[in-house]
This record gives structure tokens, C-alpha cells and sequence, in this order.
């Protein structure tokens, strides 16, 4: 592992508690074990302090007495993150946000709310039920992840064919920058404020890089009236692919379309998740939404596309029970491989949606060749491929296999004219990765961004670009 | 395009089945339908139709269709990029969706050309239905803001193609939009003549019509989307001044008889907007600069961007 120069923590220690006297400061090797990996457990990188400020002024302070004693300085919110990216990856702090929950406002007639960066998204949704507003992003991770993290990523979830990703929803935020002062871009009015350019479009998926996020004003969105639910069996990969490309052109504009294949069907339904779904076949699982008057009418004509690419079984369900049960059986996929698996590694590549059938195959040979098992769902509107290769990283040679499997599908990925991750974040898991996507010109073009932020690299080193380390 | 090595560019392309297609910046709407509409696809965001696409993006961040579709930067995946050295790059992507690295594509497109100009789009195509209709509902003008509320508030927002209130001297109305199957045009015009008649409006519809578009506009304000409407009529009791409030998106598209009135009519809203996050800008230029640390920024991306700031 690579070490930056730091010094003494306890010197560093009691620098934090003079600036900071609030907040919490942690150094006890099993403090910091709970914060040595993310949703990728099996690469470990102990910190050497943790923080939890006590509020975003002390979040500040932190951030100014860790820049100036050179210390590398990781954001963390859920630290559900799947790409690697809220580790101390060169040592350092870890400053986690988990006491900036708070949501300030609501505002019913301006259709946005400004929350702190620590707020989960079940915490959110809560709070919105009553106005008939929601926020729509919903990463599986939803009741655990933080918008923090989310925005950090550019989080997107199974709505987001229709409704988007993070990124559409943030109207403005606030971030604390190495040197410890705070700037806000944006606001309830989404524009640049006062300044020249849109700087928020760079923070954004910056994968803390570039800052410290302490809040954000997010655009909201009425609820939908009504709902219809729809769940279709498959027996092949390429009448699964025909049904998907009729659902992307539908003029319903399905809200998601997600794919699950027969063997994450047979995980659900081996499990306590298990909701009766048909196993030994590919499953699309889609919904539409709208008003009652102009979605009822919809309905059949959705369910002739499924039909019509070649299911013998296709239900659909205004039932709100029906259609939780069915997106719960879908977002419990990650929980399940934890029980399953001794370790897995998901992957989160975007594809052209004619290269669907051609890159899960190279899935399945790579994995079913290298004898490691392979579980893929897909958001598949959008081309999000997430394969989950399981494997046990105590077991010699398996770690090399999975990701000698995952370099050859990414090589695929780029080939179909793909994109490395969809809404994971590349943090130190695809950062290898990189150069096949970005020459040197475009390489140049994105590292000009932290040289004008984070210059040495001290927000989340060895993160995104491999280039990215921190120099004390 | 060289693959895994080098520098990648994107081709001229047409992905029916994704829906997406890559031309020249300089395409207009005309140019766009042509490789679009035969694969049963349309773009939507147009401003004018017979102006190249860059100009529109160049002019404003929204059109009309933003309502459902949201900004330029939503509906554009990538484009090769020509920088001040006389170097093309790729910035963003073919797939809609994607986390890899800063996203240059929204700062660019937003930047107005400050660090190059965009030779080619990837742009995000919409399904094509047989039928375009616009509805204008006309009334007192508290009893327009009541239904524009309304219907932001009713997920019949996210069906209407735009939703906008038009505002041009002593006259206003709203004006609804939908592109749709024709079985639906029905169920649409339905929930408009209701809300017209619980608001005290009448409607007006035309069938068929060639969808929206209002032409360049000579200022963009964004303000929050509650006070847009607002905001319309304030600026439009000015002589010569008309605005489109694009309601959904709080955007206020102006224009003017006399572009260089647009500063003594916007300078005195600006300290409001920027205390909520707001901005105006104009095709026709502003007056403003950065401050530090913003100066520094731009200079450091300049620099390493090879534009002359």
C-alpha cells in the first residue's frame, strides 16, 4: 500500500480537538477497522484517524488542520460505495459525515429541499411522504447511503431510465475546499449564483476528489398518481434483449426496466426474499407511472411489447404490494450475495443496448471458464450492466481470476463503445482503467480539474486516476 | 475511433435501438429529423428549427421541451470538442448514463464556449408518436399562477412535452404541450379543460401543431420554479420586453426590443437571484467577470486546456 509522509497522528490528534472540540476523533485499531473497506469488503485500507465532525463549521475547522498537517483526507458518508471509494487508500483520515443529518427545509411550492450531506435517502423519503413530493434517485443501498455519497458518485438506481441519476436533481450545493473555506454554487434556483460557471457540474461525481460536501439543494418531483407493475419470463438472452429494446422506444417511457438473469432469480428464490418469481428464466421487471387517466390506457399496449418479444408469461399489477415485492426482490440481490459469498465484485459498465446479448455471454464464458460463479442484473434501459462475480478472496488465485475477468469484460465494454461505470463511480477499483477510455489529451482535460482544486491530491488520493497521489 | 489506445473520437452515427445519434453541432432541427424520424425517433429541444443546434445550446441551458426532457446537458451525451490549440477531443459518452471522471460535457455546454467550441453532438433521441397538440389557456393572471401551480404539483407534469406561461405586455396565458399517441390526445385535453374550468380559464387547443418553439432569446433567467411565472410578469411590464416562463424548470426565456436594455433590466434582480442560487445570461453578452478564487480556477483550466482566457 502506498503511505503518504504524515505526522505523528497524536500530534494531528490534538490539533483536530483544538479546532474542532465537538467533534469526534478516533485512532484505536478497532475504531478503525470499521472503516478499512466499503461495500467491497475484501480490499482493506485501515485509516489512520477517523473524524466525525460535529457539525459543517467543525467539518471546516477538520478540513483545515488535516490540510495543513498534510494529512491524505477521505470523505465517508454510508460507506456503501461498490467502487472502492471511500477508503484511505494512501492512509490518512477518514472524516465521516454521520452527524450532518439534518434536513433544513422543505419547500412545497418551490419543489426542492435543502438537506446535509449525511441525510440517508429513506430519512428523505420519510420526510417527504406527507408533502406528495419524493426525490427520485434510488440506488439499492437507499436506506443506508447517504446523499453525500450520492452525489459523490452521481448514484442513479433503478428509476433512473426515466427520472435520471443524481445528477439531474441537484440544484446546488456547498462544499468545503482543502483550505478549509466553504462555497456554496447553486441553490433552490439550480443556476451558478454569482458565479461564472457552473462549478457544480464538476463536483458532482467528483468521488471526493475535489471537496467536502456539506449540503445540497435538490430538486423534488411530484409523486406519481398510479403505478402499474410488470414482471416477464424469458427463455433466452435474445428475446429478453427484444423485449428490451421495444420497452426503450415505448412512448409510455418505462420508468425502469431491469433484467435479472435466471441465476440472481434463483438467488432470490432460494431465499427469505423469495416472491414466487419462475426461475430458470431471464426476468424483466418494468413500471410505469402517471396519472391514472393516461396510465391505465397504457397498460396493455406495454404488455403486448413484452408478449410480443417472445414471454408466455407476463403479469402486471396496479397492487402496490405487487410491485414492492417485486423491486424488493430485485434491490435484495446485493445483500444476498454478502450471505452467499465469502466475497464479490460487481461490476458497473454502461453498454449500447445492441451489445447486450454479445457482452453477458463473454460474462458467462469468462466466469463459467474461470469456474467462478456469475450473478448479473442489469438496469437495462440504460445499458447498466452489473455482473457480480462471487468468489473467496482467501482462496489463492480467485481474486486474480475475478479480475482478470473483469478486465477482459471492460476491454468489451470499451470496444462497443461503453462506459466504465454508470452510476458505482470509478473510485480505486476501475481506475486501471482509465487510459483505455481517456487518451492523453482527454486524460490532461480531466486531471486540469483537480489541478485547480485539490492540486497535490490530498482530497481521496488514488481514487479515479491512478495519476492521483498525494505528495506530502 | 482507436480503441484502448490513444485518443477516441466519436463518428458520425445513428443507434436505432439505443436511440442516439451523433452529427454536427451545426445540424438544425431539419437535419436532425431526417437521421432521427425514419428510425421512429425525434429530438426535442429545439428553440428554432431552422438554427444549427449550437447556437441554441450557446444561447440558453433550456427550450420548451425542458420541461419533460430537462436542460441541453441532459438531452446531450457527448460531442467532439475543438479546443483553442486546433486539438479535437471526446468529452462524455454514447450511453446515456455514465460516472467516469468529471463531468466536462455539462461544465462545457454551460461555459459558453469560453474554452472551445463543439464540432459534434451525441444526442439523447425521444420516440416519435403521430401526434403533436398545444393548448392555451387564458385568463386573469392570478388565476393562470394558481393553475400553473397546480399542474407542477400533479404528475401530469411529467407528460406534458412543455408547460409555459407566455407573457407579452398587457396579455398572458399558459400554454400546454404534448406529443403522444393520437388515442391519447383525448385524456390530455381531458385534464386541461378541467383545470381551465376550476381556474376560471378558457382553452383554446390546436391539433396537430408543429411543436413549440419561440426563437433565440435574447436573456435567460433561472430563478426557483414557483417564482418564474412571477418573474414573467414583472420583467414584461417593461416596454418592449416579452418572456416565456418555461414553469417546470424555473427559466425565463427574454426578449427584447432593444438588447442593450438588458442590463439596466436585470443588473436590479441580481443580488435576489444570486441569494437563491440564481443567474442570468445573455446571448448579446454581460458585463461580468471572476472574482478570485474563481479567476484562478478558470485560469487553471485554461491553461491546461489550452484556451486563451
Amino acid at each position: 500500500m502506498w503511505q503518504a509522509m504524515i505526522p505523528p497522528t497524536s500530534a494531528v490528534v490534538a490539533a483536530l480537538h483544538r479546532a474542532a472540540p465537538e467533534s469526534r476523533v478516533m485512532t484505536s485499531p478497532a475504531q478503525m477497522a470499521g472503516y478499512a473497506s466499503d461495500g467491497l469488503g475484501y480490499k482493506s485500507f485501515r485509516p489512520d484517524l477517523v473524524v466525525i465532525p460535529s457539525n459543517a463549521d467543525e467539518l471546516a475547522q477538520v478540513i483545515g488542520v488535516l490540510h495543513m498537517a498534510g494529512v491524505p483526507i477521505c470523505l465517508r458518508g454510508g460507506g456503501t460505495s461498490l467502487s472502492g471509494g471511500p477508503v484511505a487508500a494512501q492512509g490518512g483520515a477518514i472524516v465521516h459525515t454521520s452527524k450532518l443529518r439534518a434536513i433544513r427545509e422543505i419547500s412545497q411550492d418551490g419543489l426542492w429541499c435543502e438537506v446535509e450531506s449525511g441525510v440517508n435517502l429513506r430519512q428523505l423519503d420519510d420526510a417527504l411522504q406527507p408533502s406528495g413530493l419524493c426525490y427520485p434517485p434510488d440506488p439499492s443501498s437507499g436506506p443506508v447511503c447517504t446523499i453525500g455519497g450520492n452525489v459523490a458518485s452521481n448514484a442513479g438506481g433503478a428509476h433512473c431510465f426515466r427520472y435520471g441519476v443524481t445528477s439531474n436533481y441537484v440544484l446546488g450545493l456547498e462544499v468545503v475546499l482543502l483550505d478549509g473555506s466553504t462555497h456554496r454554487f447553486g441553490g433552490p434556483a439550480g443556476g451558478n449564483g454569482p458565479w461564472l460557471e457552473d462549478w457544480k457540474r464538476l463536483l458532482i461525481g467528483s468521488e471526493g476528489t475535489l471537496g467536502a460536501f456539506t449540503r445540497f439543494w435538490l430538486r423534488l418531483t411530484p409523486r406519481p398518481e398510479k403505478l402499474w407493475a410488470f414482471r416477464a419470463t424469458y427463455p433466452d438472452l435474445q428475446s429478453a434483449e427484444r423485449a428490451i429494446h421495444g420497452l426503450v422506444r415505448h412512448p409510455a417511457f418505462p420508468v425502469a426496466i431491469e433484467l435479472m438473469d435466471p441465476r440472481a432469480v434463483a438467488l432470490v428464490e432460494t431465499s427469505s426474499m423469495a416472491v414466487g418469481l419462475p426461475k430458470d428464466h431471464f426476468l424483466i421487471v418494468t413500471e410505469i407511472d402517471g396519472p391514472a387517466a393516461l396510465v391505465d390506457l397504457r397498460v396493455e399496449s406495454v404488455a403486448e411489447v413484452l408478449r410480443s418479444a417472445g414471454s408466455a408469461d407476463v403479469l402486471f399489477s396496479d397492487k402496490a404490494e405487487d410491485r414492492d415485492n417485486l423491486f424488493k426482490a430485485r434491490k435484495a440481490i446485493g445483500g444476498l450475495l454478502g450471505q452467499v459469498s465469502q466475497d464479490f465484485l460487481v461490476q458497473d459498465a454502461v453498454i449500447p443496448k445492441r451489445a447486450l446479448a454479445n457482452v453477458l455471454q463473454l460474462i458467462y464464458d469468462e466466469a463459467d471458464r474461470a469456474g467462478i460463479p456469475a450473478v448479473t442484473v442489469m438496469h437495462a434501459g440504460d445499458g447498466n450492466l452489473h455482473p457480480n462475480f462471487l468468489f473467496d478472496s482467501r482462496v489463492p488465485q480467485e481474486l486474480k481470476k475475478v479480475e482478470g475477468i473483469s478486465k477482459r469484460l471492460i476491454q468489451r465494454v470499451v470496444e462497443v463503445g461503453g462506459a466504465l461505470s454508470g452510476e458505482h463511480g470509478i473510485g480505486n477499483d476501475k481506475s486501471a482503467y482509465m487510459p483505455w477510455v481517456f487518451g492523453p489529451e482527454s486524460l490532461r482535460m480531466q486531471l486540469a480539474v483537480p489541478q485547480a482544486f485539490n492540486p497535490r491530491h490530498q482530497f481521496n488520493p488514488m481514487k479515479v486516476f491512478q495519476e492521483r497521489r498525494f505528495a506530502a | 475511433m482507436n480503441v484502448l489506445t490513444g485518443e477516441r473520437l466519436f463518428e458520425p452515427f445513428m443507434d436505432p435501438v439505443d436511440g442516439v445519434v451523433c452529427l454536427p453541432a451545426e445540424t438544425n432541427a431539419a437535419g436532425v429529423d431526417k437521421q432521427a424520424a425514419p428510425a421512429g425517433w425525434r429530438f426535442p429541444l429545439w428553440l428554432d428549427h431552422g438554427l444549427p443546434l449550437r447556437d441554441q445550446v450557446r444561447s440558453s441551458s433550456h427550450a420548451p421541451a425542458s420541461s419533460r426532457f430537462g436542460p441541453y446537458g441532459d438531452n446531450i451525451t457527448g460531442m467532439n470538442w475543438l479546443r483553442p490549440d486546433g486539438k479535437t477531443v471526446r468529452v462524455g459518452e454514447r450511453v446515456v448514463k455514465s460516472t467516469t471522471g468529471y463531468d466536462l460535457l455539462r461544465f462545457l455546454l454551460e461555459s459558453g464556449e469560453r474554452y472551445g467550441r463543439p464540432l459534434d453532438y451525441v444526442l439523447r433521441l425521444r420516440p416519435l408518436c403521430d401526434t403533436s397538440c398545444v393548448w392555451h389557456l387564458r385568463g386573469e393572471r392570478a388565476s393562470l399562477s394558481r393553475a400553473a401551480l397546480a399542474v407542477l404539483h400533479s404528475s401530469w407534469i411529467h407528460w406534458l412535452e412543455s408547460f409555459d406561461g407566455i407573457v407579452d405586455g398587457q396579455t398572458s396565458s399558459l400554454r400546454a404541450a404534448a406529443h403522444c399517441p393520437s388515442e391519447e390526445v383525448e385524456t390530455f385535453e381531458g385534464y386541461l379543460a378541467g383545470m381551465a374550468e376550476e381556474h376560471g380559464l378558457e382553452i383554446e387547443a390546436s391539433a396537430s401543431a408543429v411543436f413549440p418553439a419561440v426563437g433565440l432569446p435574447d436573456f435567460v433567467l433561472k430563478t426557483t420554479v414557483d417564482r418564474a411565472f412571477q418573474t414573467a410578469f414583472d420583467l414584461s411590464a417593461n416596454p418592449g420586453v416579452q418572456c416565456v416562463a418555461l414553469c417546470s424548470n424555473g427559466v425565463v426565456l427574454g426578449y427584447v426590443a432593444d438588447p442593450g436594455s438588458i442590463l439596466e433590466l436585470l443588473q436590479p434582480l441580481e443580488t435576489d437571484l444570486h441569494a437563491q442560487g440564481g443567474d442570468w445570461r445573455s446571448r448579446h453578452g454581460t458585463d461580468r467577470i471572476a472574482a478570485s478564487p474563481e479567476s484562478g480556477w478558470i485560469a487553471t483550466l485554461g491553461k491546461e486546456w489550452k484556451a486563451a482566457i
